[in-house]
Order: structure tokens, then sequence, then C-alpha cells
């Protein structure tokens, strides 16, 4: 049985401990006595995939019936998949959602489907390039598919889409009118983080702003403690996707859920260290690694984003579970917590990340300032049940270059989101009552949304308030290598080295402070009792 | 930080060319185990410590008196403290837990053990009985985690006795102090029990680690006790560490200079580090070893 994740006490014997800091990596020296989180190792996968996603479909949870039942001759049937934005870093082929879309395309080509659409469920994220889609469903379902009943979700074209409804909270709940009107919506996911699946799977991924706007806010996010942790009354965004699901199926919405969880082979071999603990690194280990950072330094910064962009995750599927969206989640949510959820006693006055170079929507991009700004106070710090790791009013401290760097195809509202906004104010009630409207509804930006490959006018606001509780609950919020510029207009303040970083979160926490260093990734849930 | 330093770091850190070490925390889980090792209560009995300070006063003392040129310091310090305390000190000779032993007021000797690595001093019979009788010594499990230890020094605590830790853990190598462990400050936060600080300057020079009898000649030791020092409430085990590591370089500080200069340059925190020069191991070794100077007037017959 793989090991549980632990928490270790830096001691003397401790050799230097990995940070990630974007596209590298340091070797960092802790104090003494500084707590580590470690994730559990990685759990093993499943032998005969194929075996499992077969018994899946044919014995789904729930009050469903196996998916054969639910195909015949003459129905619409459409099939919706999670985007590029998960699993991070993008996994090796064939896509896990390859395997799951052929067995239910052969079970609906049986069953003697015609009507069959697939849909990458997108919401507000970018389109996907052909390429990436054609990687993602692999060669048979692209060729049979694409471009017309294979696509990316257009949430800005309204004349296709359906507001199905108004929660008794007053959400408006609206999906794409296509997959509103199926006899049955296939959603395959994948479930890299606790946030993921369930009812957030169609009422979000299949959504627009109408019906976004609900519970993608300041409001929400603050009273989502954490959005990492989905139980009933600690996650406001989860409530609201909950009631919006249920809406959906009261409408009757049919949704055969199929999720499944990963495990935590973040990394491929040749970079095997980096899913390693430090004290067991072997000297080929330590060799490679000591190679591959001198490597990285040096490169041009080109070939170094090139080198991180080529990096395949050689995840194994630890679970396949199909049939009713809640029963399934139940399940999946197990699943990811066996492989991800590490206790941890107590809070403590400082808390360290280190912010790897991708997130989930810079995939083949550029972690802009603002995407660094919601993967650290946002995802990182939200990687949490019951309580944060860091107390209320302690510091929170991340590693990253920050640099003022932009994908103009993929972010182009980030950039005036950073230019214009941030330069006016950070806080997030301010900036949503003042520009988020403006942005959500800006033709430019639906045009980019709509034919290129940009991210929607809106996506930037939604990415600061991704870290608004994280902004909030911490006193003071420093960079240890972040570029100045960039730091002072995300509203932080920045460090050269974690000793400066320490001494200056003496002013917030005093001294004595307690430290605790999240290590990650591999992706964990820390536990805080 | 330039490649050269990098690579240094790394072969610092992880140890190349030597066997590598796991963090405490890391060590796999071991079964407790019921073995208490030899009993030392019984050194504990009247017997024991009447029998103990017969040892002291009459053996010890005489030979230290003579092999050495001891002086100590501070001892008033100790007048008016309620026991039971944790002393500590610098640790860089075998000498150093005599010292101690030898040294305290009657009052506190009588009722106090010392705290032996279990893997050095309790590993054969006569050492287990020598360590038991002439020091009250009890076991005590270097780096891990030494729950046995602990319970140990809890139960005697409890009982009244004081008791004599070093938090380096460890003997210096080179006669610099070394970084503080956690150990005593759990302690003492734990129990909330006040913790007395003793420098032990010249030990170093008069018995290095690899001798069993001090150098010829009489070298200079200083003995000095510091003021009691008390966990304050919420401060964590680091901080008290850090504070008692502070409270022994200032009483070298104060040996060295004067007990107000120390004072004031404690205050200021500019209290000079004992943490030794950087660069070649020779260097520390070399400045460690540098003989304490004779003061006063000199010796009419040498």
């Amino acid at each position: 049985m793989p090991r549980p994740g632990f928490v270790l006490e830096v001691d003397e014997r401790t050799p230097p401990l990995l940070v990630h800091e974007g596209e590298g990596y340091r070797m960092q020296k802790f104090p003494l006595g500084t707590r580590v989180i470690y994730p559990p190792d990685s759990l093993p996968g499943i032998d005969d995939l194929n075996a499992a996603i077969k018994h899946a479909l044919l014995n789904p949870m729930g009050d469903s019936a196996p998916l054969p039942d639910l195909l015949h001759a003459g129905m619409k049937l459409t099939i919706a998949v999670d985007d590029i934005s998960i699993p991070l870093p993008p996994m090796i082929t064939p896509d896990v959602r390859q395997r799951i879309l052929e067995h239910v395309i052969e079970l609906a080509a049986r069953a003697g489907v015609d009507d069959l659409e697939i849909v990458v469920a997108t919401a507000l994220h970018r389109r996907m390039t052909a390429a990436e889609i054609r990687r993602m469903v692999g060669e048979r379902v692209y060729r049979s598919f694409w471009p017309k009943a294979l696509y990316n979700l257009d949430a800005e074209d309204t004349a296709n889409m359906t507001i199905v409804g108004q929660t008794d909270h007053g959400e408006t709940v609206q999906i794409q009118t296509r997959a509103a009107e199926s006899d049955l919506i296939v959603y395959v996911n994948i479930n890299l983080v606790a946030m993921d699946g369930g009812h957030k799977s169609v009422a979000v991924g299949l959504a627009g702003y109408e019906s976004l706007k609900h519970h993608h806010n300041v409001n929400t996010m603050l009273h989502s403690k954490s959005y990492m942790d989905p139980r009933e009354g600690h996650s406001a965004i989860n409530d609201s996707v909950n009631r919006m699901g249920r809406l959906l199926k009261d409408n009757g919405v049919k949704i055969f859920q199929i999720e499944t969880t990963m495990n935590a082979d973040t990394f491929p071999s040749q970079l095997g260290f980096l899913n390693k603990r430090e004290w067991e690194w072997s000297a080929k280990d330590q060799a490679l690694m000591a190679g591959a950072k001198q490597a990285n330094d040096l490169a041009p910064p080109r070939i170094r984003r090139e080198f991180f962009r080529r990096i395949e995750a050689p995840y194994k599927v630890t679970g396949v579970n199909a049939g009713e969206v809640e029963a399934v989640h139940e399940r999946t949510i197990e699943n990811l917590h066996r492989q991800q959820l590490v206790e941890v006693q107590g809070q403590s006055d400082i808390a360290i990340f280190g912010i790897p170079y991708i997130g989930p929507y810079n995939v083949n991009s550029v972690l802009n300032p603002i995407l660094v700004h919601c993967l650290g106070l946002g995802y990182l710090f939200n990687m949490y049940r019951n309580q944060p790791i860091v107390r209320e009013g302690g510091v929170a401290i991340l590693f990253h270059p920050v640099p003022w760097e932009f994908n103009t195809i993929h972010h182009p509202s980030y950039i005036d989101f950073f230019e214009e906004v941030l330069a006016e104010t950070t806080d997030p009630k301010q900036i949503e009552a003042t520009f988020e409207e403006r942005y959500a509804k800006d033709p430019w930006y639906i045009h980019l949304y709509r034919t290129s490959h940009a991210y929607h006018g809106v996506h930037p606001f939604y990415m600061w308030y991704w870290g608004a509780h994280g902004r909030d609950h911490c006193g003071d919020v420093i960079f240890v290598g972040g570029e100045p510029k960039s730091v002072a207009r995300l509203g932080y303040r920045r460090a050269d080295s974690l000793r400066d970083a320490l001494e200056m979160a003496k002013d917030t926490v005093g001294s004595g402070a307690s430290i605790t260093y999240f290590h990650a990734p591999p992706i964990m849930i820390a536990d805080v009792k | 930080m330039s490649t050269r330093d990098e690579l240094r770091e790394l072969a610092r850190g992880f140890r190349w060319g030597r066997r590598p070490l796991v963090p405490r925390s890391a060590e796999p889980y071991t079964e407790p185990h019921e073995d208490i090792g030899f009993p030392t209560d019984w050194a504990r009995s009247k017997a024991g410590v009447a029998a103990r300070r017969v040892i002291l006063r009459g053996g010890m003392l005489p030979i230290v008196s003579t092999e050495l040129s001891l002086r100590v310091y501070g001892t008033d310090h100790l007048e008016d403290v309620p026991g039971p305390v944790i002393f500590y000190s610098n640790h860089s000779s075998h000498l150093d837990a005599t010292l101690i032993m030898c040294t305290l007021p009657e009052r506190w000797q009588k009722k106090t053990g010392v705290g032996a690595a279990r893997d050095y001093f309790f590993d054969v019979w006569w050492r287990q009985a020598f360590t038991a009788l002439v020091y009250g010594g009890f076991p005590i499990d270097r780096g891990r985690g030494g729950q046995t230890a602990i319970s140990k020094a809890r139960e005697l605590v409890d009982e009244g006795w004081s008791i004599v830790v070093f938090p380096e853990g460890t003997r210096s190598p080179d006669g610099h102090m070394q970084r503080f462990r956690h150990g005593a400050s759990r302690l003492a936060l734990e129990l909330g029990v006040g913790l007395v600080p003793v420098a032990i300057i010249g030990a170093y020079q008069a018995m290095p680690k690899g001798r069993w009898w001090p150098r010829r000649g009489r070298p200079v030791v200083t003995m000095r006790y510091g003021e009691v020092l008390y966990p304050e409430g919420g401060e964590t085990h680091q901080h008290l560490s850090t504070r008692m590591q502070q409270a022994v370089m200032q009483l070298f500080d104060e040996d060295r200079t004067d007990w107000f200069q120390a004072l004031t340059r404690a205050e200021r925190g500019e209290t000079p580090s004992l943490a030794g020069p950087a660069g070649a191991g020779w260097r520390r070794t070399w400045e460690g070893s540098r003989p304490v100077p004779r003061r006063g007037r000199p010796q009419t017959w040498k």
C-alpha cells in the first residue's frame, strides 16, 4: 500500500527542499522547525482500464440505468468533455477522455444513434485548437466528428444558449441549447481536484456568462472556505452549482456522468525526482536535478518554455465511475481523497507555496501575473479542508518570478485588466462593481472569444476573484524573486530570498513565527485539524 | 548564487560522500517497545544521593581542581530560584557534566540528574552504573523523538528533580557552539519549568573530543551560571531555543568583557556569535582550540 502523505519537521538532517518557481525550481534551505506537507505516494493505476470503463458504463451508480439501456435509435445524444484545463500537465496519450469516448461512441453506434455531437465544455475558457482536440480525443474520434459534430462550446452564441430556469436563490441557469434539448447528455470528466466534477460539469462547463455570474463573484468566493471542500455549507460556489444542477435535473435534463480520478504521477520519469521526497533522492536523482536545473537556468527563455510545454504527465487512472451525478461524484471525491488528503495538525503563522509553471488556464501559454495570483492565492491557498494552512492575518510567501508577460492570443483581456483595472484598484469588490460588466460585454473580447482562441473578457476578473478569499485571509503576501513592477501592480510585496521574506513577515506575525511549506505539486489537500 | 555555490550547498545538504541521513520526523515508524533499559532509579535513592555526594565532593572535585584552573561564577543566581529547573549548557567535552555536577551548590547537587545519551553512556553495564551513580544519569535517545527519555525526564521533574541537558545533542567537534535542538525547550514548555543557562568556557581546550584526561598545565576552565529563563505564554519551542542559545552566548560575552557590556550588547542585539568562523574546517578547530588566557597576577612559582 502506498505511503500516505505526511508532515515533515525540518531538522539539521533535512537536505535543501525543492521549491517550484514558474519555469524553474530552486533548492531551498528552510528554517529548522518548519513543517513541510508532502502528498501521499502515488496510488497504483487500474491495470485494465478498458475493462474498468466497460464495468462502469454497465454498472452505473445511483438511480441511473446502464448506458446501453439509455441509448436508442433516433435519439439526440450529446457528449460533453472537459477541456484542456485538466489534467495538469496534460497527460500522455491516449488521454483517458479518448478511452472513454471510444467506449461510449461504440455503444451509441451499436444502438443506432445518428444524432450525436461532442462538445468540449469550455464555458468561458478559450477554444481549444484542432490539434489540441485531436490529441485529447484521439485520431479516430477526431476524424469521425471534427469539425461539425465535435466542437468547442460557444457560450456567446446566444441563439444556441437556453435559460432552463431559476433556482430558489434567484440564480439563472443557462446552458447550451443542444445539451438542454438532448435526450441524454453523457459527460466525460477528469476529476483532478475536489472542485471539479459533480454538478459543476454540466452546470458550469456548458454554461454562459448569464449563469456563471451568479457564483463566479466576489461574495461567493469569500464564502467558499474552501472551494476545494465541496461538502454542503463549506463552499458557497459548490452549493450554488449544486442548486443549478438539481434544477437541470428537475427540468428533465438527463445526464449520465462519467468521472475519473488520477494518481499522483505528475512528472515523467526523466523528471522523476519531482515526484519524490528529497531525502529519498538517489545519486542519479540528485545528478538529474542539478543537471536539469543548470541547463534550465542557462537556457534561453524560449527553449525553457518549450521544454516545460512538452512535459506530459504519466498519470494513471485510479477510478472510473458512471451513473447519476451526485452518487458518482460522492465516490469520486472518496477516491480523490484517497490520493490527495493529508492530515495536518493546526495552522501556522506563515505558509510557503512554490508556484509551478502551469495552471489550468495557461496550457501551451504563459502564466501571466494574474494567473500567478490565481494559482497561488486561489488554487494553492485553497487546497485545504476545515481551515487554511495559514492562520487568519498570517503571511503567505510565494515563489515565482511573476514576469510582466502575457500571451496576446489567449489572454487579451488580461492585458487590459492588468494595465487598466489593477492600475486603479486591487480591491475585488470595487473591481467587480466598476469594471466587470464592461469587460464581460465588450464586443471585441466576445469576438476574440468566439473566433480566436481567447479567454472571455470576464475571465481575468474571475481569476482575480478566485484569489479573493486568500487575499482577504492573509495579513501579507510576499513573492520571493518576483519582478518588482508586476508584484507591485498586483498589490503585494516582494523579496529577493526566503530569508528576506521571513524577515519582512515579522512585521505582520512577529518573531518566532511557525512556518509551513506546502510541497506541491503533486496536488494534495491539507486536512487542517 | 553561482553554480559552484549551488553545488556546494547541495553537497552539504545531501551529504555527498557521506552516509545519507533521513530527517527524524521522516524515519519509519517503529512499534514502541517496553524496553526501559538499565534501571537508574536506585541512583536517586537516599543511599545513591549520599554515595554521589561522597564521590563528587571527595573524588571528582579534588581531581578537577587539581587538573584544571577552575573558576565558577554566577551560582548566586540560583539562590532564590525554586526548583526544579533544567540546567543546560554548551557541550564540547566529557568534562562538562562533571563540571556542572561538581560546581552546583549543594541544595541543587543532591537533587539533580544528568540526561546522558543512551547509545553512548548506557551501552555496557559498568558505564551505565557509573553514569547513574556519579551523575544521577538517565538515558536519552538522541534523535528518536525520545519518548521514553521525555517521560523519564517528566517523571523526574514531577518528583522535584532538576535535570541537566546538553541541547546541542553531542560534543562540539571544533569547540564552537552548535545549533540547539529543540528537546530541552519542548520539555520546558511542556513542564513549565525554568531553564538555567550555563556557559562552560575552556573545556574544549582542556579536554577536547578524543581525550580521556585533561591536558597538562592546568588549563583554565570557567563556569558561568546565568539567570533562569522561563517560557513565555504562547511561546514556540523554536523561539525558546533561540532565547536559550542567546543566553549562553551572552554568558560567553560576559566572560570576554564584563557583565554590563555583555548586557548592553545583548540589548542591542550585538552579542558575538559562537558559531565560529566560516571557511575551511581547520580554521574552526584552530580558533576553537586557542588557549583561554590566564588572567590576574602571574603565578610566582611555576
